[in-house]
């Protein structure tokens, strides 16, 4: 399998410093908004990643693309640690790895047509030119699911679903092989995320592209991930294929958050117990002593303040962090 | 069951350089004593002007209450004078908004937020008001309540902020409770959180409560009754129940069908509704679903269909359905 690898994540640490001064900006305290997370993508794969806002799943993304440098750690692709590379040596690599913005809205330049947005990666990255760059244009709107002659329209003129629709045009532009897909559909109506994530089922299928699909909705992630990932906090708390995740979610975060998903039937509904968890998300500032969940965890005993929890193997490759499955104590 | 409010072919319209937006065509509802009734439909299908044009907050110019009744035990809200209206609000009839910051005062504290209105409506003086704003809070949930009085909106996180609305809306004891989108600002466990809070309230106060959310599986946990909107009319309702399980409008249907399900084992793939809705300057002239519906007649085109009583208590605005044809329900 290892062969197959698109992309691979060691002990990524990503920490915010918070300065304090006008003239001399000292370092006073920093937001650990991504802490010691590894995990590795394969050809055609979609790793699913959850949790709540401000866990560091959007930091994660920007630190693969290199949008953020990250503090430690190493992000392989292609045999080489893109921490270490530099802008320069970085470019070329670049037109591999794409990404798809949450918001349609704030993505597009408006100023630009629907040409313009998609063509803009092939003016810096292709030598493509005239003729065959109108036919780019033309094949990529085509693929998306948009016609051709609406080239000329400029963002305004579409709907929010034909928006996304020009986003993930532009981020085939270039034949990434992986693909960040951050909150793709979260401000999209529930009719229209439907044609979306097919259309990104479509698109896996055909190109064989990897995607990380980041999202705080967990029946779309099952719908579209072959393995899914938990944080919370800047922590990945629970790693493993989506099915076993979601039929024995291992970890008392993820069983909280999956009971938390109102089911769309209320005879269902009727049925079902809620686990509610108390209080809210602490600020990553000054995160919690040992397990940073157990100030919420319904089923905390007296290590968890003290011991953190690695992420470990309990079993046919489902990788959880948390002290109850922990076999062997020093 | 007695009817608290009894909406009636609401008509409300914005009009902007652009054109006439029709963003309420018609539409009418009634909540029941102590009742949860869900409206539910995506952006732009006119649910939260629904709501705004029955406690008189929509904006005028642009907007404009064309025609309708709000009755309110009896009482007509669309007809009231400003003054008036201004004793229901908050007293009879409260509202969640679904951003909070946006709509609490950022200049003024907490306290000075929640006095204000209980002083005006319940006839409180400051020290009494003071008091029962710190049990409002209590019960909402909030620590350390006595000393959260003085802080400003900033101070609080996004869930909290939501609590500190909670305990505002139902501050004067409200016969009614409108919740727009309450929970779409936060996360899913603060969800669950909110939810249960609001349950928990209206239930032991008596108090119905409006839901209004786009969110099919909120709807199946917390209404009993449920309307489902679609460019600016009811194109279903019935009991909650019903409406999932044997859906009488294929709008409903190829809903209930484009959201993935965590309960069920995972499709390969999913039943978009292709398309998108209509531009609601002009919308189509017969059925507003009809451009995107798979199982459209010629009739369809050309004649608006009213809500029929397709089973008891269950109605559909669908020429299709009026034949007791449901080719939707069998796949």
């Amino acid at each position: 399998m290892a062969e197959d690898l698109v992309i691979e994540i060691n002990n990524l640490t990503k920490y915010f410093p918070i300065t304090s001064g006008l003239f001399f900006q000292k370092k006073v305290a920093e937001v650990r908004a991504v802490d010691g997370v590894s995990f590795a993508i394969h050809r055609g794969e979609t790793l699913g990643l959850v949790g709540e806002s401000g866990c560091g799943k959007t930091t994660i993304g920007k630190c693969i693309l290199q949008l953020y440098r990250a503090t430690s750690g190493e992000v392989i692709f292609e045999g080489k640690n893109l921490c270490e590379l530099t802008e320069n040596q970085l470019r070329p690599l670049r037109r591999k790895l794409q990404v798809i913005f949450q918001d349609p809205y704030d993505s597009l330049n408006p100023r630009f047509t629907a040409a313009d947005i998609i063509g803009e990666p092939l003016q810096i990255n292709s030598d493509i030119r005239g003729r065959d760059f109108d036919a780019r244009i033309a094949e990529l709107l085509d693929i998306v699911g948009l016609s051709p002659y609406m080239a000329d329209r400029y963002p305004h003129e579409f709907s929010g679903g034909q928006r996304q629709r020009l986003g993930v045009a532009r981020a085939l532009a270039l034949q990434p092989e992986f693909i960040v897909c951050d909150e793709p559909l979260s401000a999209l109506d529930v009719s229209i995320q439907a044609q979306i994530i097919n259309l990104l089922d479509d698109l896996q299928d055909k190109f064989g592209i990897a995607y990380l699909f980041i999202s705080h909705d967990l029946s779309v992630v099952r719908h579209i991930s072959d393995r899914v990932g938990v944080m919370y906090l800047g922590k990945m708390m629970e790693l493993a294929q989506r099915d076993e995740i979601y039929k024995s979610p291992l970890h008392p975060y993820t069983q909280a958050l999956l009971s938390a998903v109102p089911i769309p039937d209320p005879a269902v509904e009727a049925k079902r117990s809620v686990i509610v968890l108390k209080g809210e998300v602490p600020s990553p500032i000054n995160p919690p002593s040992g397990c940073v969940f157990h100030p919420r965890c319904p089923k905390a005993f007296d290590a968890c303040p003290k011991v953190v929890p690695l992420l470990e193997d309990a079993g046919s490759g489902h990788r959880v962090a948390c002290l109850l499955y922990k076999t062997s104590w020093p | 069951m007695s009817t608290l409010l009894d909406v009636r072919n609401l008509v409300t319209r914005f009009y902007t350089q652009d054109g006439v937006v029709k963003a309420v065509n018609g539409v009418s509802f009634t909540v029941n004593k102590g009742e949860t009734v869900a409206l539910v439909g995506e952006s732009g299908c006119g649910k939260s002007v629904t709501a705004l044009s029955i406690l008189r907050l929509i904006a005028q110019p642009p907007g404009k209450v064309i025609s309708g009744e709000a009755l309110l035990d009896g009482t007509n809200l669309l007809k009231l004078s400003t003054e008036e209206i201004r004793k229901i609000r908050g007293a009879h009839i409260s509202m969640i908004f679904q951003e909070p910051m946006s709509s609490l005062n950022p200049v003024l504290t907490i306290g000075r937020q929640m006095t204000e209105q209980l002083e005006l409506h319940r006839n409180m003086g400051h020290e009494e008001a003071l008091t029962e704003a710190i049990n409002l809070l209590k019960l909402v949930g909030i620590p350390q309540a006595d000393r959260r009085l003085k802080d400003y909106p900033h101070h609080f996180s996004g869930g909290m902020r939501q609590r500190v609305m909670i305990a505002m809306a139902i501050s004067c004891k409200p016969q009614l409770v409108i919740a727009d989108e309450p929970t779409t600002a936060v996360d899913v466990t603060i969800q669950s959180q909110l939810l249960e809070l609001i349950r928990g309230i209206t239930d032991e106060m008596g108090m119905s409560l409006i839901l209004i959310t786009h969110n099919l599986g909120v709807v199946a946990r917390y209404a009993r009754r449920v309307y489902v909107m679609y460019a600016g009319m009811v194109v279903e309702h019935g009991v909650a129940l019903e409406v999932y399980h044997h859906p009488f409008h294929p709008y409903t249907s190829g809903l209930l069908a484009s959201v993935p399900r965590l309960d069920e084992p995972r499709k390969s793939r999913l039943a978009p509704i292709e398309g998108q809705p209509p531009d609601m300057m002009c919308p189509p002239e017969g059925c507003s679903f009809q451009p995107r519906c798979r199982y459209a007649l010629p009739k369809c085109i050309t004649d608006k269909p009213g809500l029929l009583e397709i089973a008891p208590g269950h109605f559909s605005a669908c020429w299709v359905a009026s034949s007791r044809e449901m080719p939707w329900q069998k796949t």
